[in-house]
C-alpha cells in the first residue's frame, strides 16, 4: 500500500483513525507494518504490501 | 474443503483465471466487462471500490482506463494474483487491493464515487448488510450482479464447491429498498449457464452464445436470464 492511502483508511470496527508503522518499504510502497486503531488499539498487519484490515474474529492468524 | 478455505488457498487463486475464463469462458469474461463498463460509464479520474475483487479482473481493466481503484477481499492469495496483474499492466500505482470484511468496511461514508461487487451475491449469507455497507461508502453509484432463481443456474447450482444464493427481482427490489438505493438501470443475460461455457471450446461456444443472445432478447429473455446486471443511485 502507498501512504497516501491513510487518508481514507479507518478501523473496520468503529471507523475512527488508525496510526501507520513501517517496517519496510520499497520507494513509496510499504510492504511490512502495521496499522493500529487509535481508539480500540486493534492491530492490523500489513503483509506483502497488503493491509489486513479484517476485524479480529475474522482472522485465523 | 469449504468455500471460504477453497477461495483462500494458494493453487486455487493461481488457477482460478485460467480455469474460469479460458474456452467458453472468455465470453463470459467479456460480458462482464462489458457490463461494468457501461454502468460505470468513462472512469477517468473516478474513485471506484470493488467489493470481493478476487484476482483483480475488474480492478485491473478500470485502473487501465484511468479510475483510481480500490479492490477489496478476503483473500490475500487472490489480491498476490491482482498485485502481479496490476504491476504488469502498469497500473500499480491506480490500484489498492485491502483484506478486509465486506460487512466492516475500513472507509469513511459517502467517499467512492462509485462501489461495485461482481459474484459476490450469490456467495453473500447477509446481503442486506453487505448492500447498506456498500451504500454507505458510495456518494453517487452501487453496481452489482446476481444469479437467478427460476433459471437454468438452479440445475447446476449444487455442483458448485461454494455454495450459492440465488435471487428474485421481488428479493433485489427489497434489499435496493432497504439499502436506501434506487434502481437506475439493469441488464439480463445469459440462458445458459455459466457452467456449462466453461467446459465448451471456444467455437462451439460462440456459436451456442449466439443462441443464448437470440433467446435473450425474445419476450422472455428477462425470465429465462441466469444472470442480472443491476445498476443503483444512492437516495
Amino acid at each position: 500500500m502507498k501512504e497516501s492511502l491513510m487518508d481514507i483508511l479507518c478501523d473496520p470496527l468503529d471507523k475512527s483513525d488508525l496510526e501507520l508503522e513501517v517496517d519496510e518499504r520499497d520507494d513509496d510502497e510499504i510492504l511490512e507494518g502495521r496499522l493500529i486503531g487509535t481508539e480500540t488499539g486493534e492491530v492490523y498487519p500489513i503483509e506483502d504490501g497488503i493491509p489486513n484490515l479484517l476485524p479480529p474474529d475474522m482472522r485465523d492468524d | 474443503m469449504k468455500g471460504q478455505e477453497w477461495y483462500q488457498a494458494d493453487d486455487v487463486a493461481r488457477e482460478y483465471d485460467s480455469k474460469r475464463f479460458s474456452k467458453g469462458g472468455r465470453l463470459i469474461d467479456h460480458r462482464e466487462k462489458q457490463a461494468v463498463l457501461s454502468a460505470l460509464g468513462p472512469v477517468e479520474g473516478k474513485n471506484v471500490l470493488e467489493i470481493a475483487c478476487g484476482t483483480g479482473r475488474f480492478t485491473v481493466m478500470l485502473a487501465e482506463r484511468g479510475a483510481d481503484v480500490v479492490g477489496l477481499d478476503i483473500s490475500a492469495a487472490m489480491m498476490a494474483q491482482g498485485r502481479q496483474k496490476a504491476r504488469s499492466a502498469g497500473v500499480g500505482d491506480r490500484i489498492e487491493f485491502i483484506r478486509g470484511d465486506a460487512a466492516r468496511l475500513p472507509f469513511p461514508d459517502d467517499h467512492f464515487d462509485a462501489v461495485m461487487a461482481m459474484r459476490f451475491f450469490h456467495l453473500a449469507d447477509t446481503p442486506a448488510k453487505f448492500l447498506a455497507e456498500m451504500r454507505r461508502v458510495s456518494k453517487k453509484q452501487v453496481f452489482f450482479d446476481t444469479f437467478n432463481s427460476f433459471s437454468t443456474r438452479v440445475v447446476y447450482n449444487w455442483l458448485l464447491p461454494m455454495g450459492s444464493h440465488l435471487y428474485s427481482r421481488a428479493d433485489v427490489e427489497r434489499l435496493l429498498a432497504g439499502a436506501g438505493l434506487q434502481l437506475a438501470d439493469e441488464s439480463h443475460d445469459f440462458i445458459l449457464p455459466y457452467g456449462l461455457y466453461r467446459k465448451i471450446p471456444n467455437g462451439i461456444a460462440g456459436e451456442l452464445r449466439e443462441l443464448d443472445e437470440t433467446i435473450r432478447d425474445n419476450e422472455y429473455g428477462e425470465k429465462l436470464s441466469s444472470v442480472s446486471y443491476w445498476n443503483a443511485e444512492v437516495l
